[in-house]
């Protein structure tokens, strides 16, 4: 057998290969969802904000968290929501994708990665186009004085890339499994939820009165890869190197595993579609 | 023979995983519970769809896969289009394959006709480009006009299908595969089909063709595979692989007759029918047969009490239960002396002027007052063929005869 390294490297040189047709793919999937809808962008913003908005509204005013932050509290949310949504959304997509193109990998020569790739990048897609919006509520609260506008959110390329390598492996180990394991949708869900609130996304990190909580948060692999996140975005504040490196081993790890496990799937894929 | 095979199978087996073992799909909570999560790795179990292919197909041959439904005729499609992989052997392709097993598929509804015949021609392994410089043509083949540019969920059926079909013929494949594509869309189209795949010919693709219509079948193709669970039964010129399919089938039902008979057969055993036979003329059993060929009817009888009053009788009927020809013993004249022993009884046709289509024969030994010594409905079924298709269930020999040079006769 092939080392594993080999294998992402195989399902990335197909990619490369077929990056005309992935990107039509992309497009058609943005174009399929916005059209006939009035104001598609605004929908694609809609997510983010109502859930900004509930608990925006329930930390605030309902069970006031003892959050101390040098930045408003919904900004801060906002920031760990999005690529919370862009993993989360993603995975969920990356359970169907295979099984719906089903038509496509059967009756058509189609190479499976393809798929996956395309729901990564439309969702990446999702995800700049929102970013706008948290940009210019960090502008609007360094306007006003609540905090200082973060010099270090030139680094969020670097931010989002390991987010891309994390979600790539994710999606890539979830679309294939789903072939084979019809529930794997359902687990998912559940394993988001928890995993959502595992993640400091409307806490942080440094509010969890109890050592052995934020032990548990920490050996969460997300909570490196939203801590840079948040760090690099709105706290303006360079990641330790430490964080920097649990980061990127996270971000392999998953990509590697992922890809691995799609490699060895790649083949039944077809036929049990 | 120096140019190499557009397509070359050797050894070529696929197993399929029994996916539905514990008759249901894998569910990931009980792959976990039972520790068996790399179970789908294992195919040395499972089901055999194809079992030790060898084809070879010529650049500009056109070659038929032919055989019953579940023969693995479209797996072996897949495996040639690189769809699957086999388990076994090798498949070798030179140049661009391109498969039509589901015309349309994976169009996307909310998108363009336009856009959808993009992504395609794409997925057939053409440029971006390419399919731009290629989509008047495609527009044109299909027919479609000014729909191109509306969303596909507002297509009918047949635009649907012309869409596919002109997409995946403008790649100009090296080797085309066919899965019974041909059946859909209408007359016309199915015409201009017909057209473009011989411009393919000519052109020198190599192409596959799976088909039911074995008239399309020895039309379109040189040579044919017969398939059937799996195995190839026979390769060679279209004409005689389809001639022996033929046959085939015409035994088969004619089995599965006798054997759903068995419960329509009745008696009081005095006379028992050993076997009831369509022979041609040197004896040998016939299940198929021209019109206006000469066959008899072979009854072979055993008698358990002898008897001075008996019949012998035949019926001729249709799949629908009509009537078409009966006669027995005692209607033509025959008075019965004594029966005992066993031996045989034949009712000859000199010629068998029936309209070609499937029949069912009835025979029966009974006393002249109808009491059943046995009596065995359907017991036999065949097929009469002929060059034309006449309706009915009469075709005796004619000819047709104009005054003046109205119309010419038929040519050969």
């Amino acid at each position: 057998m092939r080392p594993a390294v080999a294998k992402s490297g195989g399902v990335l040189a197909s990619l490369y290969r077929q990056r005309g047709l992935v990107s039509v793919l992309v497009v058609r999937e943005l174009k399929a969802r916005y059209r006939g809808t009035f104001l598609g962008y605004l929908w694609s913003l809609l997510n983010p904000l109502l859930l900004l908005g509930v608990y925006t509204a329930v930390f605030t005013f309902v069970i006031p968290a003892r959050v101390a932050l040098p930045v408003p509290y919904p900004l801060f949310l906002f920031t760990g929501l999005l690529p919370w949504l862009f993993v989360s959304g993603t995975l969920l997509d990356a359970a169907v994708v295979l099984l719906d193109n089903g038509p496509l990998l059967k009756k058509v020569v189609a190479a499976p990665e393809v798929f996956p790739a395309v729901t990564v990048l439309s969702h990446l897609v999702h995800h700049l186009l929102a970013l706008p919006v948290l940009l210019a509520g960090m502008a609007l609260a360094a306007g006003l004085g609540l905090m200082r506008f973060p010099w270090t959110v030139v680094l969020l390329p670097v931010a989002l890339l390991l987010w891309v390598v994390a979600v790539g492996g994710l999606t890539l180990a979830v679309a294939s499994l789903a072939v084979h394991f019809r529930d794997l949708k359902d687990l998912l869900h559940n394993v988001l939820n928890l995993t959502f609130f595992l993640t400091p996304i409307i806490y942080s990190l440094e509010s969890i009165p109890v050592p052995l909580l934020v032990k548990v948060v920490k050996v969460n692999p997300f909570t490196p890869l939203i801590r840079v996140y948040q760090d690099v975005v709105l706290m303006g504040r360079l990641p330790s190197l430490r964080l920097w490196l649990a980061a990127v081993v996270v971000a392999l790890v998953f990509w590697l595993v992922g890809a691995f496990i799609f490699a060895r799937l790649r083949e039944t894929i077809a036929e049990t579609v | 023979m120096s140019t190499p095979a557009a397509v070359r199978l050797e050894g070529v087996s696929k197993r399929y995983p029994s996916l539905t073992r514990r008759g249901r799909l894998h569910s990931f909570k009980g792959a976990l519970l039972r520790g068996e999560l790399w179970r789908v790795q294992q195919e040395h179990e499972g089901f055999l769809a194809l079992s030790d292919v060898d084809l070879d197909v010529a650049r500009g041959e056109t070659v038929a896969v032919i055989g019953p439904n579940g023969s693995g005729k479209s797996t072996m499609l897949k495996l040639v289009a690189g769809i699957l992989r086999p388990s076994q052997g090798s498949v070798v392709v030179n140049g661009r394959v391109t498969a039509l097993i589901e015309l349309g598929a994976g169009f996307h509804p909310e998108i363009s006709g336009r856009d959808n015949a993009i992504v395609n021609g794409m997925m057939l392994g053409l440029s971006r480009a390419e399919v731009l410089h290629r989509l008047p043509e495609i527009v044109e083949f299909s027919g479609i006009g000014a729909f191109i540019d509306e969303p596909v969920k507002t297509y009918s059926s047949g635009m649907y299908i012309r869409l596919g079909f002109s997409v995946a013929v403008v790649v100009e494949p090296d080797v085309l595969v066919v899965d019974e594509i041909l059946a859909v869309g209408d007359e016309a189209f199915a015409h201009r089909c017909l057209d473009r795949i011989a411009t393919l010919q000519r052109q020198g693709t190599a192409i596959l063709l799976v088909s039911h219509d074995l008239g399309l079948v020895q039309h379109v193709a040189q040579r044919a595979l017969y398939l059937r669970q799996g195995s190839p039964v026979l390769v060679g010129p279209a004409g005689s692989v389809v001639a022996r399919y033929r046959s085939d089938v015409a035994s088969e039902e004619a089995g599965e007759e006798a054997q759903g008979g068995k419960g329509r057969r009745w008696g009081n055993g005095a006379v028992r029918m050993d076997g009831v036979d369509l022979v041609d003329a040197s004896g040998r059993a016939l299940r198929m047969l021209s019109n206006g060929e000469s066959a008899a009817v072979r009854i072979a009888y055993t008698v358990r009490e002898p008897q001075e009053d008996f019949v012998f009788g035949v019926a001729i009927n249709r799949e629908d239960g009509s009537h078409i020809f009966g006669t027995n013993t005692e209607l033509d004249g025959w008075r019965p002396e004594r029966l005992a022993g066993s031996g045989e009884i034949t009712l000859e046709f000199p010629r068998l002027e029936l309209a070609p289509g499937r029949y069912l024969l009835d025979a029966a030994v009974h006393s002249k007052a109808g009491l059943a010594y046995d009596y065995a409905c359907e017991v036999l079924a065949f097929t009469v063929t002929a060059p034309v298709g006449w309706p009915g269930c009469y075709a005796p020999r004619h000819r047709w005869a104009p005054r003046g040079p109205v119309m010419s006769p038929p040519s050969g």
